[in-house]
């Protein structure tokens, strides 16, 4: 059974009558353990699709199957679940809490997870150590680079050892330095703990991570290729 | 999510906005303070005259001429001249009022005294030789009235402090001359100087015998009052039903609503301006409590700038698995705690301002003014403004939990 599956999804929105159709019936399947890069010029729809894949908003048209259930039967409070076990969010802007340590930053989703209090601090210690920044444990974003703000991200969508991380544009505000740095730990979460991966990107380094690559284009799959991952070699199995 | 994490949460988001979070409870704290200060303040005020009027002894019967008004519409009738000598010697009989320790029939009215050229218009109180104890009035220097001064209608005359100061500064009239109406006066007693309110104003007031007073002064045959005090507390009562039955007799009045005289008692006082007075502090603290009504309306105002501020925020936390209950509660928990932090502020607030006032009144103004602590209106205080919290927080928190994460997260 695929981890997530959607068939002929479609996304419209509406706006004073004027509709703008941004998904135009994509189906595919995505396992478990699956590396996969969404590439398309921008307007083709992608950071839609992973918004959708990611159960922050709902499709229009299509079903979409998580964990072999319609999400249509989720209740909200369900979806909320979801996001907070099995699924982990890293934004291009990072969206850190301002004045809020990195420490508490990581610790966020464990407050909505129902794990006990007492679990919370080694927790997020082991996310923070996964990102290499336990020497900036007390630190408040401002105190940060680019860099390492998204490795606090990364390290947050992580607390929860959720089965699937996305990841929109993840490097988009950093130098191709550091955003190598952020890409090597996606990679590695994905080949040491497992972890599902789904990028977004339009830069080709980046896409140089990836085991799949989905091409959209206005809104359709242009393609779906299963590539060499170049930095390890490691191909596609299924 | 237990209590404890969400009461974290909104605590923390407050603190990131601390200024905010202290102009937004500013209006809370006003209101409150002002209910504080209000309940304080009256209670105060209350205390102080409910003591004045217990200064006059609970055993004191006033006896007031003239029918007395029975409702707003009742005209008071005007026949003052109804407490008359004969009234007088009927009441001082032991046989119709026996518990009766000391009648006294006062006349007072205003008149202008002279001496050497100075002129002051103090309050006349005529009286007898009771009258110095029943209002506690005994001269400094001199001798109060005396049954002598009574029974000959001497022209003798104790002054006021405030009086003899006036009349002749710096100089002692103790067994000097004064002149009311044209009379020469002797002023036998001077008044110590008296600090502190009440009803008579001793400083400005002449005491002398009624008798004296009648005839050469005011040139009347009745009385405008004839105090009785009882011979203790617990013959009040009785003593009212005596001096009623003895003046309806005197008078041939059988019909009690055609009385031509009325009677207060001290109880009777305390009754009643206790009961204006409490009115009067529960009206002001419900104005004031008009003010966290409006302290409420600014509270919502800037919880829907916060929420619009913090939609980034909101939309991350739902990311990250809040729920819209999870939402819901931060926002309504951040407004419970800035109006409970508010109120308990505008208590301590309003209480040292209490405190402070109540100090000066008793320190410049020589009142005996104690400072209470309103626990009553406190605990009404804060529970009205977490209310105003839970109300006017309830919309924006709303207005947040129902945004959609990702609409949420695009937001810049």
């Amino acid at each position: 059974m695929p981890l997530m599956e959607v068939k002929n999804l479609e996304m419209t929105y509406t706006d004073e009558d004027v509709a703008t159709p941004v998904l135009r019936g994509l189906s595919f399947k995505i396992n478990r353990g699956e590396f996969v890069t969404v590439m398309g010029p921008s307007g083709s729809g992608k950071s839609t699709l992973l918004h959708i894949l990611g159960l922050l908003e709902r499709q229009s048209g299509g079903e979409y199957f998580f964990g072999g259930k319609q999400t249509s039967e989720y209740s909200e409070d369900e979806i909320a679940k979801l996001r907070n076990k099995k699924l982990g969010f890293v934004f291009q802007s990072f969206n850190l809490l301002p004045r809020t340590t990195v420490f508490e930053n990581v610790k966020l989703p464990l407050l909505y997870s129902g794990i006990k209090e007492e679990l919370w601090d080694t927790m997020a210690r082991k996310a923070i150590d996964a990102v290499g920044l336990s020497h900036r444990l007390d630190f408040e974003p401002s105190q940060l680079s680019g860099g390492e703000k998204q490795r606090v991200a990364i390290a947050r969508a992580l607390v929860n050892n959720p089965e699937v991380i996305f990841a929109d544009e993840p490097t988009g505000n950093l130098d191709s330095k550091s955003g190598e740095v952020v890409m090597d730990i996606i990679q590695k979460l994905h080949n040491e703990m497992g972890h599902t991966v789904i990028l977004i990107t339009h830069e080709t380094y980046t896409a140089e991570y990836a085991e799949r690559i989905i091409r959209l284009r206005d809104g359709m799959i242009e393609s779906d290729t299963k590539v060499l991952n170049r930095r390890t070699g490691k191909l596609f199995q299924k | 999510m237990p209590f404890h994490h969400a009461a974290r949460i909104a605590l923390a988001g407050l603190k990131t906005n601390k200024t905010r979070s202290a102009l937004t409870i500013l209006g809370i704290i006003i209101g409150v303070t002002a209910i504080i200060m209000v309940v304080s303040l009256g209670q105060g005020a209350k205390d102080l005259i409910l003591s004045q009027i217990e200064g006059l002894g609970a055993r004191v019967i006033g006896i007031i001429p003239g029918r007395q008004p029975k409702g707003p519409t009742d005209v008071l009738a005007t026949l003052t001249a109804s407490l008359t000598e004969r009234d007088f010697s009927a009441l001082q009989r032991k046989e119709n009022v026996p518990y009766a320790q000391d009648v006294i029939p006062v006349v007072f009215g205003s008149e202008t005294a002279y001496y050497n050229g100075q002129t002051y218009r103090p309050t006349l109180f005529g009286g007898n030789e009771s009258m110095a104890d029943i209002y506690d009035s005994y001269p400094e220097r001199g001798r109060a009235v005396s049954a002598d001064d009574v029974r000959s209608a001497a022209d003798v005359v104790i002054l006021g402090w405030t009086v003899a100061d006036t009349l002749a500064p710096g100089q002692d009239l103790l067994g000097d001359r004064i002149k009311i109406k044209g009379r020469n006066f002797l002023v036998i007693g001077i008044m110590p100087k008296k600090g502190g309110a009440s009803f008579i104003n001793f400083n400005e007031s002449v005491f002398l015998p009624y008798t004296t007073a009648q005839k050469y002064i005011f040139g009347i045959k009745y009385f405008n009052r004839i105090i009785i005090r009882a011979d203790s507390e617990a013959h009040v009562a009785v003593t009212v039903e005596d001096v009623k039955a003895t003046l309806r007799e005197l008078h041939g009045i059988t019909d009690p609503d055609k009385d031509d005289f009325g009677i207060e008692t001290q109880a009777d006082l305390l009754k009643t301006v206790g009961t204006v007075l409490s009115t009067l502090t529960v009206f002001l603290a419900m104005v004031a409590a008009i003010s966290l009504v409006v302290g409420g309306v600014g509270i919502m105002n800037i919880m829907l700038v916060s929420v619009t501020d913090r939609t980034r925020e909101i939309g991350l936390r739902k990311a990250l698995g809040a729920t819209n209950r999870n939402i819901l509660t931060q926002f309504l928990l951040e407004a419970i705690i800035l109006t409970g932090i508010g109120g308990i502020v505008g208590i301590l607030l309003g209480a040292g301002l209490s405190f402070a006032i109540s100090l000066v009144i008793s320190n410049v103004f020589g009142l005996a003014w104690d400072f209470t602590f309103p626990v009553g209106a406190a605990v009404l205080g804060i529970l009205i403004s977490t209310i105003v919290g839970l109300i006017f927080g309830l919309y924006p928190a709303r207005k947040a939990s129902h945004m959609s994460p990702i609409d949420a997260l695009r937001h810049e």
